[in-house]
């Protein structure tokens, strides 16, 4: 294997081609990022857009340049969700915690780089670890079966609902809706319907983008309105005139980078938890570790370090089971499968023996991408900066068209519209009544995933689940038995921090 | 530079062709093809090849329109509504356009709402084990199955879908009884296989080719060269073509006729176009394409097997 990959540098740079590399791979990024940064239109039907288009380049350039849509595509998805607090994936979702806040403190220019910075890194040092460790990752997916899976997801939503602001019992009501408005839809194990009431709309299941769009962006558009006799006088936002993100700044967030680049590739290595866990997992990681965990969620830039670090570092691990296994952990990863196949390369274990420099040469193109992306990058921010430096009374009625629109290109479907302003005038109630919505979209989330690894569990039991678990899985008994745990220790600590939380926003109102 | 120049104008022609449609005959503009099935899967990626390709033919573009969501039933629906002028065609299999029906109710009727334009191609799934078991045959497998009375686990791509009807067609003739588990689609059920979750599943061949020595073929549902010809189900003592899963091109009903014309005399010059054949044998597909006429006899016929074949195992 180390042959072949040192045999992938003279295939990658040799020749006249490597310009050519470059150059689809900026375009793709250029593609991915404009795409991503429109509401509504996802990576993935960017990358099911151009797909026929890698087919007649060679596969070391068709390749390359789909890497560049999807990592472009992938921060494309944070520029909205930062300025304008629309969450284009639910792999954004953690991002519009402290994006909008920092905008509106005219810090949006720092927030951008930070995540910029942030996800480079990330995604870099992901792709590292996938080069070196390419064998023992292919393992573990192998280790990760339905049972496995079932007890990481379970673990999972603990974690990000106990860590979640406000009460441990609105959060657990929180969580209790997420896992009803789930459940609406066809089972996935049998396909029936359930909670359908024979409307069609509902048989395929709530869409999740005009529900994130709806809970997350219009709350926000209504508080907006209702401070407007308040923040009159601050309300246009100049951009331009923004600093940039200090180097001190930076050298702050350091640690929080490289814990979630620790938790976003640990997650990409198991197959199916994928992005949005990270991202979620990454920012309760980093609340839990700061000193004030208080100012999070009203513009601290860690707030947005910790999601785009970690979610950007699952993408090197998830190519593993495809290049490896010839298994595609996603869709994004079955649309790559589609463009080697189109090349006449089929990934898989034959694919690794007879042309591991080729393998390897597509993953130091990941890592040219990362280069290259900082350098465009950089040069964007300050472009995309500027849509958002017009007068509020302009952006606000503009972030209502986008809300709309990108919920209605997301699938051609008018019910999604309605879907959209049911979910907007919920987001506003709770809001008022101060209910945290994450644990919600969490459980919403991750619980069809869950049933579906819960209901192949049970299945593959025989009907004798324990005995299964005990005797074949230790794996998931094992994280079974320490979920209580971590989760009890989260618990007592989030406590704590609530304390602290309720004391200094006391301090703030005596001295005010 | 070179290829980039090649990307530059393939990308121009395309795109000049898309604008440059003064003729007043159909199709004036681009047709818009529903896919009712994720991105990335078998559907998603023939089409992806045949519709970069068809616009020579036919002298407008296919829009691929990915719409996911109920057992492709979503997709389904929106294509049943649309307005039958020959700009919205659906691009589906036969279990969602055959089998579903006779399952649950449907906001449509297939047969009635729908007529065929064509069939694209077909693939037959295989019965694969890992190299590593003791099964070297079908029958080898299924003796061990009945021997241990319901407790062999096999697996399936997800409930209804184009290996869990081969599978119960397969299992119902045989008469074995066995634990079956759904996967979320053929690349976690293959992951199921090589972990070793299941014993054994169906998969279609382009996803055995990339497998190499690590899985065994037991028997296929058609002919399989690449997989060096094993046993097919039918010369097994299996009635009919079991496996087979076909990639059909639906109008909706009302879609003039002369206009369904134009669309076959385009798709049916595929075969013989030199880029298509190359693409698709590279994606281990075959080009046995079939004009809607003729699809029609046997989608009326599929529907009536499928519909004894529900009643059996929905009542066990």
């Amino acid at each position: 294997m180390f042959e072949s990959f040192l045999n992938s540098f003279p295939l990658l740079f040799s020749g006249g081609s490597f310009l050519s590399v470059l150059s689809a791979i900026c375009i793709g990024l250029l593609i991915g990022l404009f795409v991503g940064a429109l509401p509504g239109l996802t990576t993935l039907m960017a990358m099911a857009i151009v797909l026929p288009i890698s087919f007649f380049m060679e596969p070391l350039i068709g390749i390359p340049f789909l890497i560049g849509v999807y990592k472009g595509g992938i921060f494309g998805g944070s520029i909205p969700a930062i300025l304008v607090g629309l969450p284009g994936t639910g792999a954004s979702v953690a991002t519009t915690f402290d994006g909008p806040p920092l905008t509106r403190l005219g810090k949006g220019r720092k927030a951008l780089e930070t995540a910029l910075y942030s996800s480079v890194i990330g995604d870099l040092s992901s792709d590292f670890v996938t080069i070196l460790l390419i064998g023992p990752i292919a393992l573990v997916a192998l280790l990760i079966g339905p049972p496995e899976l079932a007890a990481i997801l379970f673990l999972s939503i603990l974690i990000i609902s106990s860590t979640s602001n406000g009460s441990v019992g609105k959060n657990m009501i929180m969580l209790a809706v997420g896992l009803l408005l789930a459940l609406i839809g066809q089972d996935p194990i049998g396909a029936l319907s359930r909670f359908t009431f024979d409307i069609f709309e509902l048989r395929a299941g709530i869409p999740l983008l005009p529900m994130l769009i709806g809970l997350f962006a219009i709350p926000e558009i209504l508080l907006n309105i209702e401070n407007k006799s308040k923040n009159f006088i601050k309300s246009k936002l100049n951009l331009n005139k923004e600093e940039k993100l200090t180097w001190n700044e930076f050298k702050k967030l350091r640690k929080t980078i490289f814990r979630s680049t620790v938790i976003g590739t640990s997650i990409g290595m198991i197959p199916g938890v994928g992005q949005v866990v990270a991202a979620f997992v990454g920012y309760a990681a980093a609340k839990n570790a700061s000193k004030h965990p208080e100012r999070f969620g009203k513009g601290e830039l860690e707030g947005i370090a910790a999601p785009e670090a970690a979610n950007n570092a699952v993408n090197g691990p998830t190519l593993v089971p495809l290049l490896t296994l010839g298994i595609p952990g996603d869709n994004i990863t079955a649309i790559l499968l589609g463009a080697f196949v189109a090349h006449g390369l089929r990934p898989g274990p034959q694919l690794m023996n007879e042309q591991g420099s080729l393998i390897f040469a597509i993953m130091l193109c990941m890592i040219i991408a990362n280069v290259l992306f900082l350098i465009i990058g950089y040069f964007t921010i300050p472009i995309f900066s500027k849509v958002v430096s017009i007068k509020k009374s302009y952006l606000l009625p503009l972030t209502i068209v986008f809300a709309f629109a990108g919920s209605f290109v997301f699938r051609h479907n008018p019910a999604d519209l309605y879907f959209l302003v049911i979910f907007g005038v919920f987001g506003y109630i709770l809001r008022k009544l101060s209910f945290d919505v994450t644990p919600l979209v969490m459980a919403f989330i991750l619980a069809p995933p869950l049933e579906y690894a819960f209901g192949q569990t049970m299945s593959l039991g025989n009907e004798n689940v324990l005995m299964y678990l005990l005797y074949e899985k230790p794996i998931a008994t094992f994280i079974l038995c320490v979920t209580p745990l971590i989760t009890w220790k989260l618990w007592q600590r989030s406590k704590k921090l609530r304390q602290v939380a309720a004391e200094t926003t006391e301090d703030i109102r005596n001295n005010n | 530079m070179n290829n980039l120049i090649k990307f530059l104008i393939i990308s121009l022609l395309g795109f000049l062709s898309v604008i440059s449609q003064s003729q007043a005959q159909y199709p004036e503009k681009p047709i818009t093809m529903v896919i009712p099935l994720g991105p990335g899967g078998s559907h998603d990626l023939n089409a992806r090849v045949f519709t970069s390709i068809v616009p020579q033919y036919l002298g407008n573009a296919i829009i691929v329109k990915l719409v996911p969501g109920a057992s492709g039933q979503t997709g389904t629906a929106m294509v049943a509504q649309a307005k039958p002028d020959g700009y919205t065609l659906l691009f589906t299999h036969n279990y969602i356009d055959q089998l579903q029906q006779h399952v649950k109710k449907l906001p449509y009727n297939p047969l009635k709402d729908f007529k065929a334009v064509a069939r694209m191609n077909y693939s037959a799934a295989c019965m694969i084990v890992r190299s590593d078991s003791k099964h070297k045959t079908l029958k080898s497998l299924f003796d061990e199955a009945k021997s241990s009375k319901g407790k062999m686990k096999l697996g399936h791509s997800g409930m209804w879908g184009a290996t869990m009807v081969p599978m119960a067609q397969i299992l119902s003739w045989a008469k074995v009884q066995v634990n079956l588990t759904p996967f979320k689609g053929g690349g976690p059920s293959m992951q199921g296989l090589l972990s070793g979750d299941v014993e054994a599943i169906l998969q279609f061949p382009s996803g055995i080719n990339a497998q190499g020595d690590k899985v065994r073929t037991l028997a296929c549902g058609a002919k399989e060269k690449s997989l060096g010809n094993p046993p097919v189900l039918s010369d097994l003592g299996f009635p009919g073509q079991i496996g087979y899963m076909d990639r059909i091109i639906l109008a909706p009903a009302g879609t003039p006729d002369d206009r369904i014309k134009i669309l076959q005399s385009a798709l049916s010059k595929l075969k013989d176009d030199k880029t298509f054949k190359k693409f698709m044998k590279r994606l281990g597909e075959n080009t046995a394409y079939m004009n809607g006429p003729e699809y029609e006899k046997v989608r009326a016929d599929k529907s009536e097997k499928y519909k004894d074949l529900v009643k059996i195992m929905t009542k066990g």
